[in-house]
């Protein structure tokens, strides 16, 4: 039996950050480099590591979240392999070399707790999609991983003349550089049927990357749980 | 993930992945048995008019290097390399063979497969196995060939000679008795010939914008504007003299340069180690390697590389040497200049600009666009109405046109791109995710007792164009034989050529077990050889 399952036995440690397959995470812990992950995301871990969920720091930075319901994030510390997954979807991890990236909520999955981030509101756009509602832009050097349903695709926004729009329940992430904006493209007709389906778009234009996932099922799966 | 071919079917290569530049992999093997794995450039009359094309053991190579033997690796039993866009405009097939060398029959292989690997990824592969065959000693596995554009078609042929008899029949003549081992290690070209002067293709040429990616080139927009991850690339492969990134890539003009091997340490490596190629690979990036195992994007451990964002093993902890680009340089947008583009498994890129109609596709479908593109609501017309009045969930399409790029795709279910040329396939109404707007397509309408609905609605299509089919999981595609069954929750797809029976096996079942069976109604299809079902694993 050993045999047959030795093959998904973990990988040597090489990085801070890896992927175990297309959808788990596996971080190693030390102590003094926290981490910030999705409350409830943890499906295994070893070693001594303990986890505060909504702790004070992410309550200040993150007061202006939703009245409420404490920001779904736990701060994880110790020393250990941490496992963290989000109901299957596939697992990016990027390691920022002093960039930033803008992380629709819903896709954050975990980040080093020394990089910088904030919490941001997009202009009256995500309440129409039923999103989330809030988006974490994160910067620093450090490393981060993110979520898709599926497989992601990049998209450099700066191309050509035309601005890129994307449907809101697909958005990933983007470059925070990017101007944002709402767009209404559909003519109320087209509003029967699938209501949240292609009425408002996110239209970005500038410099940068956006990342899109090929599926528009945004549900907060780990928040659903609680 | 690869599509899984049967005996008898046909791809392009263009709708199996973007670029020319193949991999092809066969493994066969049987106790007791060796193999002579060998590739035919056949003529427009299927003859080998140039032994040049006959690239075999003793021969690892054609001329212009457009076909290249590289022996065993990566778990194949014998691999080539082929480069379609430089198969000389005479050539119109390459037919890949497998002949027993010496005593046994082909009866007594076991499983193997012949597969095609573009970019790392596997994008083909036609398993077979030992029942399939009788007393022949030698065996037509796969070809490409060209009609219009190359395609690949999954033979697995029987061929009662051996090596010799295969050669007469392709119009060859065998000079001498088969020069017997020479082994294929010594002859296979390693990937990274330390001193060759004939054109290498820059394989792991920096991103630069080029019409189709080349092998090992990380998919990249054309982007005018060079980004940062791009200056990245150009930083360690300009030792070896590539195309410049900016330019159009015409055909590499004879660099010395092994494969856009960076200039390292690893180089002399390489040459002992034929069997492990891994060219492609620049710093911080993350290509598969070519001939590695197929995909998983990520996971792959490609020895040598950089710590990069990937997470990927091989490097040192930490340090940050990948940045944000380096990272998601795997998921880069890919471009092909074609009008349909997949661009991962799970979604779809069309290019409006190419062809001039507009698509028709499902509403909600399009996750993003660029450029200037109108969305139309698509009454669904009288067939649409038809369709749904009678099952409740009327078949929304939105019409899009304009000049622009619009990526499409639907709860991560897999999308398939099916490009008619003149033929017809019906599909399963909601399996369809977008169709070229000038397709003629009609409802069918299949009744029988049990179906859900009363009824399944299909829709059919017609002319020149392509229709992108969606399915939950891995489709199979089964040839069409006179006991061929399909869940009708479960059938995606079928060649228009085929007669749907509504088969009522639940019958006799419920005789023989009271109670109720788990399975309800059954499709039977009827069709000439050569028409198919597409059947996915999830019963809606």
């Amino acid at each position: 039996m050993n045999q047959q399952l030795a093959g998904y036995a973990p990988t040597p440690v090489t990085a801070r950050m890896e992927n175990h397959g297309h959808s788990m995470l596996k971080v190693a812990m030390a102590t003094g480099q926290d981490l910030y992950a999705r409350t409830g995301s943890m499906v295994a871990y070893e070693g001594f590591i303990q986890y505060e969920p909504n702790p004070p720091a992410v309550r200040q930075i993150a007061s202006q979240w939703i009245t409420g319901e404490g920001a779904p994030l736990m701060k994880c510390t110790g020393d250990g392999l941490l496992y963290l997954a989000d109901y299957g979807a596939d697992v990016v991890v990027v390691n920022l070399n002093n960039d930033s990236l803008s992380v629709n909520g819903t896709n954050v999955l975990a980040f080093d707790g020394h990089l910088t981030w904030g919490v941001e509101r997009v202009k009256g756009l995500a309440k129409f999609a039923g999103q989330g509602l809030w988006n974490v832009c994160i910067s620093g050097t450090g490393w981060v991983a993110i979520t898709s349903r599926g497989t992601p695709i990049v998209v450099d926004c700066g191309r050509g003349e035309d601005e890129t729009y994307v449907d809101p329940d697909a958005l990933v992430a983007w470059s925070p550089n990017l101007k944002v904006k709402g767009k209404r493209s559909f003519k109320a007709s087209s509003l029967i049927g699938r209501g949240s389906g292609e009425a408002f778009q996110m239209a970005f234009s500038g410099q940068g990357i956006v990342v899109v996932q090929p599926s528009e099922d945004s549900t907060d799966r780990l928040r659903v749980r609680h | 993930m690869a599509r899984e071919f049967q005996r008898g079917h046909k791809a392009k290569i263009s709708d199996l992945t973007p670029g020319t530049d193949l991999y092809v992999g066969v493994q066969i093997a049987g106790p007791g048995l060796s193999f002579d794995i060998s590739c035919f450039g056949l003529d427009a009359n299927e003859q080998l008019s140039d032994d040049r094309y006959f690239i075999f053991f003793n021969q690892p190579k054609s001329p212009e290097e457009s076909i290249q033997l590289l022996g065993a690796q990566s778990g194949d039993t014998e691999s080539f390399r082929v480069t379609l866009d430089r198969v000389p405009a005479n050539i119109h097939k390459l037919s890949f063979t497998a002949t027993v060398d010496g005593a046994g029959q082909m009866s007594q292989v076991g499983p193997g497969y012949i597969r095609i690997v573009a970019g790392g990824d596997e994008v083909v592969r036609y398993a077979f196995n030992g029942s399939e065959f009788s007393t022949e000693r030698a065996v037509m596995l796969g070809d490409f060939y060209l009609k219009d554009v190359w395609r690949f078609a999954a033979v697995g042929q029987g061929f009662d000679g051996g090596l010799e008899a295969l050669l007469k029949n392709f119009g060859g003549e065998v000079a001498e008795e088969t020069p017997a081992a020479a082994p294929p290690q010594a002859a296979a070209p390693s990937f990274a010939p330390p001193a060759q002067a004939a054109p290498a293709p820059s394989f792991g040429a920096p991103a630069a914008p080029q019409p189709a990616p080349s092998f090992g080139t990380p998919p990249s927009a054309p982007a005018p504007a060079p980004t940062p991850q791009q200056q990245m690339h150009a930083a360690p492969t300009i030792i070896a003299p590539m195309t410049p990134p900016g330019g159009t890539v015409p055909p590499p003009p004879a660099p010395p340069a092994p494969y856009g091997q960076p200039a390292q340490p690893q180089q002399p490596q390489f040459g002992q180690q034929p069997h492990q190629p891994q060219f492609g690979q620049v710093p911080g990036q993350a290509p598969a390697p070519y001939g590695q195992q197929p995909p998983s994007p990520y996971g792959q451990q490609p020895p040598g590389m950089p710590p990069g964002g990937q997470g990927m093993p091989g490097g040192v902890p930490q340090a940050a040497g990948a940045g944000l680009q380096a990272a998601l340089q795997p998921y880069k947008e890919t471009a092909t200049g074609q009008r349909w583009t997949p661009q991962n498994q799970q979604l779809m890129r069309v290019d409006l600009t190419m062809g001039g109609t507009g698509v028709l596709a499902r509403q909600g479908s399009m996750v993003m666009y660029q450029g200037k593109v109108d969305f139309s609501y698509k009454g669904a017309g009288f067939a649409g109405r038809m369709v749904g009045n009678a099952t409740g969930q009327e078949m929304q399409l939105m019409r899009c046109t304009g000049r622009g790029q619009v990526f499409l795709a639907e709860e991560g279910s897999h999308l398939h791109a099916i490009e008619l040329q003149g033929d017809g396939i019906c599909v399963s109404a909601e399996n369809v995710l977008a169709f070229d707007e000038s397709l003629q397509y009609e409802v069918r309408r299949i009744e029988g007792h049990g179906i859900p609905g009363g009824a399944l609605f299909t829709m059919q299509f017609q002319g020149t164009g392509t229709v992108v089919v969606k399915t939950h999981g891995t489709p199979v595609v089964l040839p069409v034989t006179p006991t061929t069954f399909a869940d009708c929750n479960a059938v995606v797809a079928w060649s228009s050529a085929s007669q749907v029976i509504v088969s009522s096996q639940v019958r006799l079942r419920r005789n023989a077990y009271p109670g109720h069976s788990g399975e309800t109604v059954n499709l039977q299809f009827r069709g000439a050889p050569g028409n198919f079902i597409v059947v996915q694993p999830y019963e809606v």
